[in-house]
């Protein structure tokens, strides 16, 4: 395949419309340091033109070279947690890898070896064996050691998003209904002894959550100033640079998790629509792509880091707008933070790996 | 696979991709109906909420708990202090209304630089502190003033206040603002900086117990700032109250006699002490921290108290009724913001005031070690109560001859009357045959060598040398040279005044490992000690060794006895050189105590528990550079024991 070809097939549009997230996260960026490119905007921009760059180069690796190094992913993600868990740095917590100054988060690429790996293990197996349940017993467990080991540093938001991404896969292999409702029975039914495994801060947050007066000054209190922000935005915002909650200092993450409301108060219900739409239209394009490609491993791929990009934006938005409680989650090419822009990137690449080099497409 | 099989696993996918789809698009529709309405639908409120009604939350500062001496009177407390305000929202130039404030009342360039950061980081209607401890002159002239200058406005608050000064600092410790130190290990801290911590002694063990919970408060604003309501979220929790052990009274009674010793104080108004004055820097020092007490010694020279420590401990429930460390020092002066003059005078201070000698300076033990060597040769079975060591004043070893304090030696000697004469040939003799492990094993089990426990910060655990302790110290091995110095209390031996105490209340109690306690026992029930494991008959012999010392015809301190109608005492001195005696000192004659410079002088140190009978108290007196045991510490142990067995009577 020359490079021209390799270059005509690459999905523009979806980075594209990944691009005017990154312009709108820049904008948002810009006016959380109360108009300044430093120290957010002007590096997360150069990010993500290294980011889109990456895509690209991604594109050219054969799709048969990522489905055979797969479950090599998944080994060296799992390798990667259980580094966190010795070497990890943060509050209480071992989330982090320092690297040469730079703070990585490695249960972000670990999604997408997760992905990848069940996507390999479905595409392997014979289809008249889809009835058994214990054919799904390999792929639980592809999903659940990376999970478990989230939980525990602990970093709950991330690990529910595996674990959706993961089912998500499980669902598009075709689980049979009565495991699907099996299983939902079952997650229900553990919530108790998820429970237990809490720590006491994210115990503190989802009693907040339910009730959020109890903790006006703590994680209460970004919640009620986030829906203050939001609410006070009205249809088309108070306008760039004028969100006087965000711009008062009392909107707290405002570069990260709280970008979301930032652009709330700012472009209004309007602005907040539009990202939503983006987000959807970048979801419906991916798995345009898995209805398109002919592989079921390039299928599952597709189906799974589609969803992984939606299942950010929901758990993200729900969340600053007080539907979820406060876990962590970022808006991916909004928020400032680069491991979860590198993942949706690296993402994006697969998927541009997978349409370029499709059988069926040429 | 089959064609039909994959043909209908397609489907399936299909079917499957295009729900996720139909999914996504539902969940995302719900997502913009709660944008919906936060955003359109109850946009009037949330913009009432964000424009006009600011939230500002405010913490309410608790009140830290007080602490109380055993008969409940005030150590620790807190009183009403005034802080001055400003809101930034209602200043038009922040860095002239400064100025102005600068001119009324007293402001450092570092309070200003506070100030003007504090109001770029948060919202500007919040009020920042100026200044605390407003003095009732600034007030004044501030109320005359600030209605002038907008935006200034001054408030109430409680600062710590220490009622008896400069007499429990050891103990207390104090409470001075939070470090940004302190900060980075504890969150929390940040949200009341204004809230002191407490530094050192109990302030800064029972932190916890003490400080409380910060209540919240939330005041609602408009537009322009000003409060409209004050709604009280979570009221404060004042911090715990705690009864220490100590009873203030003995506490001054011992600090006033330690301090003064055997010397008269002089008047400081008169000419010829102000010119004394003027020429004696170590005596400014002294007075430069409000400590008007000047003494006059034999020599007729002036001179500051003496400096040193006495523990004062009940034998049975452990409670440390006086804990003394001379000099002091005022905690008061830690509590708002600490002058740099006040702080280089405390470090440049030549006596430390800042140390508690009582727990943190170790001291060889000199002869009170003697009872550990004796008690662990009775047990070892190495001497009985008759066994007899000639003393000539003087041992060889080897090449080496150790001395006896007294240069024509005792004559014949037994465990009694050794101790009585505290004569060191007897017991190089005893330790030679007993051996340094089985005396560093009764060591520790009177509670020296290690940490007591007593729950004040920076506590030292004192040395009791070994075989092995040597070896990994000092990268050489034991010597039998050192076991004689070791018998004597002095080489490597360090212990401090408190573990002194500890050991002598073990030798009076008998049965139980008493560990001592700062914090008064609530009920009746008697404290938990372990048994002390050692036999009783060898501490009745030991104990027999230290009524002589105070009753026998040669005791060292029979001039220095309790009066018999208070019970009496039994103790033992120490007298621990500092500077070695050169060979030609010894020959010449060995100067005179007060002669020499005072740190070369020796350490003179008591130890006794009180009534013989039945004993109830023991006391540790260590005078630094006081010179003998029995002329300077023993009558200061007896003078406390005195009054506070008068005031049992």
């Amino acid at each position: 395949m020359t490079v021209f070809k390799i270059l005509l097939r690459i999905p523009w549009h979806l980075l594209f419309l990944a691009g005017i997230l990154v312009l709108v996260g820049s904008l948002a960026l810009y006016s959380a340091s109360q108009g300044s490119w430093q120290p957010w905007a002007g590096r997360h921009a150069v990010r993500a033109i290294v980011g889109m760059a990456l895509v690209v180069c991604i594109a050219f690796i054969d799709f048969s070279f990522i489905k055979r190094m797969s479950y090599v992913f998944l080994a060296a993600a799992i390798l990667v947690l259980l580094a966190v868990m010795v070497v990890g740095t943060g509050q209480g917590v071992s989330r982090w890898i320092t690297i040469g100054g730079m703070n990585f988060q490695p249960s972000e690429p670990a999604k997408l070896a997760v992905i990848l790996a069940l996507a390999r293990y479905f595409s392997s197996q014979p289809h008249d064996r889809m009835r058994s349940f214990v054919w799904y017993l390999p792929a639980f467990a592809i999903i659940a050691v990376p999970f478990a080991m989230i939980v525990k540093q602990p970093d709950l938001g991330t690990a529910l998003m595996l674990l959706f991404g993961g089912l998500v896969v499980v669902f598009s292999a075709g689980l049979p209904w009565r495991y699907v409702f099996g299983s939902l029975a079952a997650v229900l039914a553990a919530v108790p002894l998820l429970w237990l495994q809490l720590k006491a801060y994210q115990k503190a947050r989802v009693m907040t959550f339910l009730n959020p007066e109890t903790d006006v000054l703590g994680a209460g209190y970004q919640i009620t100033q986030s829906k203050i922000a939001l609410g006070s935005g009205g249809f088309f915002g108070k306008g760039f640079l004028m969100g006087s909650q965000s711009q008062l200092n009392y909107l707290p993450e405002k570069q990260t998790d709280f970008v979301f409301t930032m652009i709330g108060e700012e472009f209004g219900f309007a602005g907040n629509i539009f990202i939503l739409l983006i987000y959807l239209l970048i979801t419906i394009a991916i798995l345009r792509i898995s209805f398109r490609v002919n592989s079921r491993f390039a299928q599952l791929t597709c189906i799974g880091i589609g969803m992984m990009v939606f299942f950010y934006m929901f758990v993200n938005v729900a969340m600053v707008t007080g539907l979820l409680p406060v876990v962590g989650a970022p808006l991916p090419l909004i928020s400032y933070g680069g491991t979860s822009m590198l993942t949706v990137f690296i993402g994006f690449g697969i998927v541009a790996s997978a349409i370029v080099h499709d059988r069926r497409q040429s | 696979m089959s064609r039909a099989k994959t043909k209908d696993l397609r489907r399936t996918m299909s079917r499957r991709g295009l729900l996720l789809v139909g999914g996504s698009a539902l969940l995302t529709s719900f997502l913009g109906a709660r944008l919906f309405q936060l955003q359109v639908a109850q946009n009037n409120r949330y913009q009432r909420l964000s424009d006009r009604n600011q939230f500002d939350v405010r913490i309410v500062a608790p009140t830290r708990g007080r602490l109380f001496d055993r008969k409940m009177r005030l150590l620790a407390g807190n009183a009403e202090s005034f802080e001055l305000y400003i809101t930034p929202l209602y200043v038009d130039d922040l860095q002239q209304t400064l100025a102005a404030l600068g001119q009324i009342v007293e402001l450092s360039e570092r309070d200003i630089k506070a100030v003007l950061l504090a109001a770029r980081k948060g919202p500007s209607f919040r009020d920042i502190i100026v200044r605390n401890d407003l003095s009732q002159r600034e007030l004044a002239r501030l109320a005359v003033r600030s209605p002038l200058l907008g935006g200034v406005s001054f408030g109430k608050s409680l600062r710590r206040i220490y009622p008896q000064g400069s007499l429990a600092c050891h103990i207390t410790g104090y409470v001075s603002p939070v470090t940004a130190r302190e900060i980075e290990n504890n969150q929390s801290l940040e949200k009341t900086p204004y809230l002191g911590t407490g530094k050192v002694g109990v302030e800064f063990a029972h932190e916890d117990y003490l400080r409380g919970l910060p209540g919240r408060e939330r005041i609602e604003v408009n537009a322009k700032g000003q409060p409209i309501r004050v709604l009280r979220d979570v009221d404060a929790m004042s911090g715990k109250d705690l009864q220490l052990s100590i009873d203030i009274e003995v506490q001054l009674q011992a600090a006033e006699i330690l301090r003064r010793g055997q010397l008269a104080p002089v008047e400081l108004g008169t000419m010829q002490v102000q010119r004394a004055l003027a020429k004696n820097s170590e005596l400014q020092a002294h007075i430069a921290l409000g400590d008007d007490l000047v003494l006059r010694d034999e020599k007729d020279r002036l001179v500051p108290p003496e400096s040193g420590a006495v523990v004062v401990m009940d034998i049975y429930s452990g409670e440390v009724i006086s804990l003394v460390s001379a000099p002091m020092f005022d905690p008061n002066l830690f509590t708002g913001t600490l002058l740099t003059r006040d702080w280089r005078r405390l470090n440049s201070h030549p006596r430390t005031p800042l140390l508690n000698r009582a727990t943190s300076g170790q001291y060889a033990p000199g002869s009170t070690f003697k009872m550990v060597v004796g008690l662990a040769a009775i047990e070892a079975g190495v001497i009985s109560k008759n066994t007899q060591f000639n003393c000539s004043g003087d041992m060889e070893l080897g090449n080496a001859t150790f001395h006896c304090w007294r240069k024509g030696g005792h004559g014949m000697m037994n465990i009694i009357s050794a101790l009585e004469q505290s004569c060191d040939v007897f017991f190089y003799e005893v330790a030679l045959k007993t051996g340094i492990r089985k005396i560093k094993d009764m060591a520790h089990r009177l509670g020296l060598g290690d940490v007591t426990g007593i729950g004040l910060p920076g506590e030292k655990p004192g040395i009791i040398p070994s075989h092995e302790w040597k070896l990994a110290n000092q990268g050489r091995v034991w010597t039998p040279g050192e076991t004689v110095v070791s018998s004597i209390g002095q080489g490597y031996v360090l212990a401090t005044p408190l573990q002194l105490a500890v050991m002598t209340a073990r030798l009076a109690n008998g049965k139980q490992a008493v560990t001592p306690r700062l914090v008064k026992s609530t009920g009746d029930a008697a404290p938990d000690f372990a048994p002390l494991d050692v036999d009783p008959y060898a501490l009745a012999i030991i104990r027999e060794g230290m009524f002589e010392v105070m009753n026998g015809g040669f005791g060292t301190a029979r001039k220095y006895d309790l009066d018999k109608s208070l019970g009496g005492m039994a103790g033992k001195t120490g007298t621990v050189q500092v500077k070695r005696i050169t060979k030609a000192q010894r020959e010449e004659g060995i100067v005179n105590n007060i002669d020499r410079p005072w740190a070369e002088r020796d350490h003179a140190l008591f130890v006794a528990y009180a009534p013989v009978k039945r004993p109830r108290y023991a006391i540790s007196v260590v005078v630094e550079h006081g010179g003998s045991g029995s002329s300077t510490a023993a009558p200061v142990a007896r003078d406390i024991l005195t009054k506070l067995m008068q005031k049992q009577g």
